[in-house]
C-alpha cells in the first residue's frame, strides 16, 4: 500500500508551506492543489457521495487553511493537517445535511481507478458506509479506499495507531455481516 | 503454521502479508473460513475501486477566486475585529470603573453612616451628662445665690467662667460636629463643672455642720 505522505516535505518545509499559505501566496495554494487535490476530492467524495459537495468541501478546506495557517505548529505533516481539516469539513457538511433531513444522492458518474468492479457492489458498499458512524467510515475510507497507513489515519483523526487498526477491524466485521445479507 | 478457525479473526486483525497468507492457506482446507475470507477480501477490493478521480478544470480557478475574495475581505474582517476588541475593552473598562466607583461610594457611604452613628452616641451620652449636671446645678444653685463665704463666691465665679467656656465650645462644635478635640474639651469642662458643683455641695455640708 503506497503512502501519500512519502512525497511530503520535511517539517521545516511544511512550516514554510504553512507560512506561505498564511501570506496568501496563490502559487503555493495551486501547488498544494496539484499535489493533494485529487486525493482530497476522493476523500470528500467518499464522505459526501457527490462531486458537487466534494468540490465545495475541498474549496472550503483551502479557505480554512488560509485562515488557520498561522496556527500550524508542525506537529503533524502539512498533508496530515490538510486532510484533518478536510475530514472535519466533510463532517460539518454531513451534520448540516442531517439537519436538513435530506438524503444525499448517490452519484456514480466519477471515474474509477478500478472500473472493472461491479457498480452494483460499489453502490451496495457505499450504502453500508453511509450508515456507519463518522469515525468508522473515515477510518475505512482512509485505509481501504485511499490507502493511508494506520499511523497517518491516527494523526488525522487524533487517535492512536492501534485504535485505528481496531476500528478498521471492527468496521470490516460489521460490514461483512451486512455484506453477506445484501448479496 | 497450522491455524484453527477460531484464529482467523486474529489473522484478519493483524492484516500483515504473512497473516493474510496464513489465513489463505487455512481457507484452502476450510470452506467456512474460505467464504469468510472471500467476503473480507471482496470488501477491500470493492473499497479500492471506490477511489474516485474526476477532472474539473473550473475547480481550481473557483478555489483561487474564493481565496482572492477571502484575502480582499481580510483587512475588513481585521478592522471589524479591532473595532470589536475596542468596544469590548471600553465596555469592560467602563463596567469595572463603574463597579469600583460604586464600591468606593458604598464604602464611603458606610464610613459616613458609621461616623454619624458614633456621633449620635456621643451626643446622646453628652445630653445625659448635661442633664445630670443640670440637676446637680439646681441643687447647688440656691446655695450659690446666697454665697457669703469667699470659697463659695470663688466657686460661683469659676462656674460662671466654665459656663461661658462651655457655651463658646458648644458654638464651635455646632460648626464642626465631628471635631473630636472640641468634644474632649467640652467633656473636660463638664467634668470640671460637675466636680465644682460637688465641691459646692460638700462646702455647704461643711458649713451646715457645726
Amino acid at each position: 500500500m503506497t503512502s501519500v505522505f512519502s512525497a511530503s516535505p520535511v517539517p521545516t518545509e511544511d512550516r514554510q508551506l504553512a507560512a506561505a499559505c498564511a501570506a496568501g501566496d496563490s502559487r503555493v495554494f495551486e501547488d498544494i492543489y496539484r499535489r493533494f487535490g485529487d486525493r482530497m476530492k476522493s476523500i470528500a467524495w467518499n464522505h459526501l457521495g457527490n462531486a458537487s459537495d466534494a468540490e465545495d468541501a475541498v474549496q472550503e478546506t483551502f479557505l480554512k487553511v488560509h485562515r488557520a495557517a498561522t496556527t500550524y505548529t508542525g506537529e503533524a505533516s502539512f498533508s496530515t493537517w490538510l486532510y484533518r481539516i478536510l475530514v472535519n469539513t466533510c463532517y460539518d457538511v454531513l451534520r448540516k445535511r442531517k439537519r436538513r433531513i435530506e438524503e444525499a444522492p448517490i452519484e456514480e458518474t466519477a471515474e474509477r481507478t478500478a472500473p472493472n468492479v461491479d457498480d452494483t457492489k460499489r453502490i451496495a458498499l457505499r450504502r453500508l458506509l453511509d450508515a456507519l458512524p463518522e469515525q468508522r467510515r473515515t477510518v475505512f475510507t482512509l485505509f481501504e479506499i485511499e490507502g493511508l497507513s494506520h499511523a497517518e489515519i491516527g494523526e488525522i483523526l487524533g487517535i492512536s495507531e492501534g485504535n485505528s487498526k481496531w476500528i478498521l477491524f471492527a468496521t470490516k466485521k460489521e460490514l461483512q455481516e451486512k455484506w453477506k445479507r445484501s448479496q | 503454521m497450522n491455524v484453527t478457525c477460531s484464529q482467523i479473526d486474529d489473522l484478519l486483525f493483524d492484516a500483515s502479508p504473512l497473516a493474510m497468507e496464513t489465513a489463505a492457506r487455512h481457507a484452502m482446507e476450510c470452506p467456512s473460513c474460505a467464504e469468510k475470507l472471500a467476503e473480507w477480501n471482496e470488501i477491500s477490493e470493492v473499497a479500492q475501486s471506490m477511489r474516485t478521480t474526476w477532472t474539473n478544470d473550473m475547480h481550481w480557478p473557483r478555489i483561487d477566486r474564493a481565496l482572492r475574495e477571502e484575502r480582499r475581505r481580510r483587512p475588513v474582517r481585521w478592522l471589524w475585529q479591532v473595532a470589536a476588541a475596542i468596544v469590548l475593552i471600553v465596555g469592560l473598562g467602563g463596567t469595572v470603573f463603574y463597579g469600583i466607583r460604586v464600591q468606593t461610594h458604598d464604602a464611603a457611604f458606610d464610613r459616613d453612616i458609621l461616623r454619624l452613628t458614633a456621633l449620635d452616641d456621643v451626643e446622646r451620652a453628652e445630653r445625659v451628662h448635661v442633664k445630670a449636671i443640670g440637676k446637680l446645678e439646681r441643687l447647688a444653685g440656691a446655695k450659690l445665690d446666697d454665697a457669703q463665704s469667699p470659697l463659695l463666691i470663688s466657686y460661683k465665679e469659676k462656674l460662671m467662667l466654665l459656663d461661658d467656656a462651655i457655651a463658646e465650645c458648644r458654638a464651635n462644635i455646632d460648626q464642626n460636629r465631628q471635631n473630636a478635640h472640641l468634644r474632649k474639651q467640652l467633656l473636660a469642662m463638664y467634668s470640671d463643672k460637675q466636680q465644682t458643683l460637688q465641691d459646692v455641695m460638700r462646702e455647704d455640708n461643711h458649713v451646715s455642720s457645726p
